[in-house]
């Protein structure tokens, strides 16, 4: 059954409430509503839309009627508004123009991911061990990362005294962005041991692994 | 009981705290025949949205100067005047400065109130002042139809420490620093779809004074600082990136929003002064077509109260956001600006 509501003279954001009780008490498949502001009537779009109903916007002398009908399952929601400054005035924008553009647009190639100062779980000492050798053999492989990214305690490989110190560098001379997050070069008080050029941040890390083709992570 | 005692402060209130604001568009026309007051030592000028003046006195002292008042926002006057305190004083935290002395600028119709309530409402704003560790010093009250208070503000900054909309730099991140909404939560409040929980929680963001946020922060090279408050998320935006001559790229995801307000508002309880100043800034923002209409309403959604936004280097702010989460604050990198179109905002 259609509800008759007359809101005119409520002030927001009682016709919004009232007609939203309507549909609560699941009595009303559609309500008619008189209110006499635009803002009232942009309100009531939003409440139609909430509840997946339709909202037709007639405009009469001094006041709007909004009708709200509670649409069938298949039935797409149809707003229509005679009101087009208050319609929702998103100008498209894809989501593609607004990514930010990774640092090399074209294939960014294989990022190693480094959380950890070992390769693997075990024994430390034997885990620092095992690291280094499969950084210098990967570096010797030819299998050339875009970047290595060291977070948590893998930003100790970059300590000053540090036996990565070598292949680390033999990386970078290499063209790989060898870099460490920021945060945590901050949290393991290594500011002294890093380059400023090598310290990064999450929000470029998040970019060289989304933009990635491959991440290796060992 | 007489009619006096029973009147709530909110009877006759149209619009809340700075929602109470007169919009933009309206400001520059009343303001564009005032003559332009120009001075060496005036360190700001009106073009760029500043949030308070700023004063030269000598090579390492500069006076902040700031005024701001509004409205009963809710029926507690002691809450009232403490969150009208803490919203006046943040205009010389977003200037990098700290309040020194405050005057009470107070509006009170006497016959329609008990006068206990603009005690409370005095008290309320004194409490915020001392926790600011300013000196309140006076004030003027007048009797007018609806209560309004506030605080006119001195603060002092170094001149070289000065916080100005207009030095945001490309590739900055944006650190915002409370969570917003509070436009959207008055209203639901007032249309009983807000819990008490979410309540408390709105009181308590509005009553955090941005003094400390601004001492976390300060630890880094701020770039640029203002604080969100009538004009919505959206329009303090625009000023900084319009005064700054960059485009700021948001991500809606990542902005803080109070208790149970994206759920309000989805149901369509946004107060008029959004879409004020959604007429006002939809031609200066782009939104793809991904970001929901409720994010949308609540990044136009006046603020009171709202919190400091600071322009920074990236791997600064993801340190100042650690320090400034261990403090209890809802700070968030949201978005960042870039080169492009002047004053442009983009939301994905």
């Amino acid at each position: 059954m259609v509800e008759k509501l007359d809101l005119r003279g409520l002030l927001c954001p009682e016709p919004v409430i009232r007609t939203k009780k309507l549909f609560d008490k699941n009595t009303s498949d559609a309500v008619e509503a008189l209110v006499d502001d635009d803002v009232c009537v942009a309100n009531l779009q939003r409440l139609a839309k909430s509840l997946k109903a339709s909202c037709k916007v007639t405009a009469e002398d001094g006041f709007y009627q909004v009708r709200i009908e509670r649409a069938l399952p298949d039935q797409s929601i149809n707003s229509s508004n005679s009101n087009p400054s208050l319609e929702h005035s998103h100008n498209a924008l894809s989501l593609s123009q607004l990514a930010s553009q990774p640092a090399n647009n074209n294939d960014v190639g294989s990022v190693i991911f480094l959380t950890k100062e070992t390769l693997g779980e075990g024994d430390a000492e034997f885990g620092k061990s095992l690291l280094n050798i499969f950084l210098q053999t990967m570096l010797q492989s030819g299998h050339m990362p875009r970047a290595i990214l060291m977070v948590n305690s893998g930003v100790k490989l970059m300590k000053k005294d540090s036996p990565f110190k070598k292949v680390l560098e033999d990386f970078k001379n290499a063209g790989t962005d060898v870099l460490a997050c920021g945060l945590c070069v901050d949290y393991y008080k290594l500011k002294e041991d890093v380059q400023t050029e090598q310290i990064t941040n999450m929000f470029a890390i998040c970019e060289y692994l989304g933009a990635a083709s491959k991440v290796i992570s060992p | 009981m007489s009619s006096a005692e029973s009147k709530k402060l909110t009877a006759n209130i149209k619009a809340y705290g700075c929602a109470a604001k007169i919009s933009s568009a309206e400001l520059a026309q009343i303001v564009a025949s005032l003559p332009s007051f120009e001075s060496d030592n005036l360190l700001t000028g009106t073009k760029n949205f500043e949030d308070a003046a700023v004063y030269k006195m000598s090579d390492d002292l500069a006076i902040v100067s700031t005024i701001d008042f509004f409205p009963p926002l809710l029926d507690d006057p002691f809450m009232y005047g403490k969150i009208a305190a803490v919203n006046a004083l943040s205009d010389v935290y977003a200037m990098g400065g700290k309040p020194l002395l405050a005057l009470n600028v107070f509006c009170f119709p006497t016959c329609d109130y008990p006068l206990e309530l603009a005690q409370q409402i005095i008290a309320g704003g004194a409490q915020a002042v001392r926790e600011a560790g300013c000196l309140l010093v006076g004030g003027h009250s007048i009797q007018s139809t609806e209560p309004i208070y506030g605080l006119a503000v001195t603060g002092t900054v170094h001149p070289d420490k000065i916080l100005m909309n207009a030095a945001a730099r490309a590739d900055d991140a944006i650190l915002l620093c409370k969570p917003i909404g509070s436009g959207v939560s008055f209203l639901a409040r007032k249309g009983g779809e807000l819990s008490d929980t979410a309540w408390s929680a709105l009181l308590e963001s509005l009553c955090r004074l941005n003094g400390p946020c601004l001492e976390i922060a300060a630890k880094f090279d701020l770039h640029a600082a203002t604080d969100i408050t009538g004009f919505g998320l959206i329009g303090h935006l625009h000023e900084m990136a319009q005064a700054s001559g960059l485009t700021a790229r948001i991500a809606s995801r990542q902005v803080p929003l109070l208790d149970e307000v994206e759920h309000c508002a989805e149901q369509g309880l946004v107060p008029a002064a959004a879409y004020a100043n959604r007429n006002t800034y939809s031609k200066v923002c782009r939104f793809a077509e991904s970001v929901p209409l409720a994010l949308s309403d609540l990044m136009f959604d006046p603020q009171t109260s709202g919190g400091l936004l600071f322009s920074l280097a990236q791997s600064d702010a993801e340190l100042a956001l650690v320090d400034l989460q261990k403090s209890g604050w809802k700070a968030s990198i949201i978005g960042k600006f870039i080169d492009g179109d002047a004053g442009v905002v983009e939301v994905f």
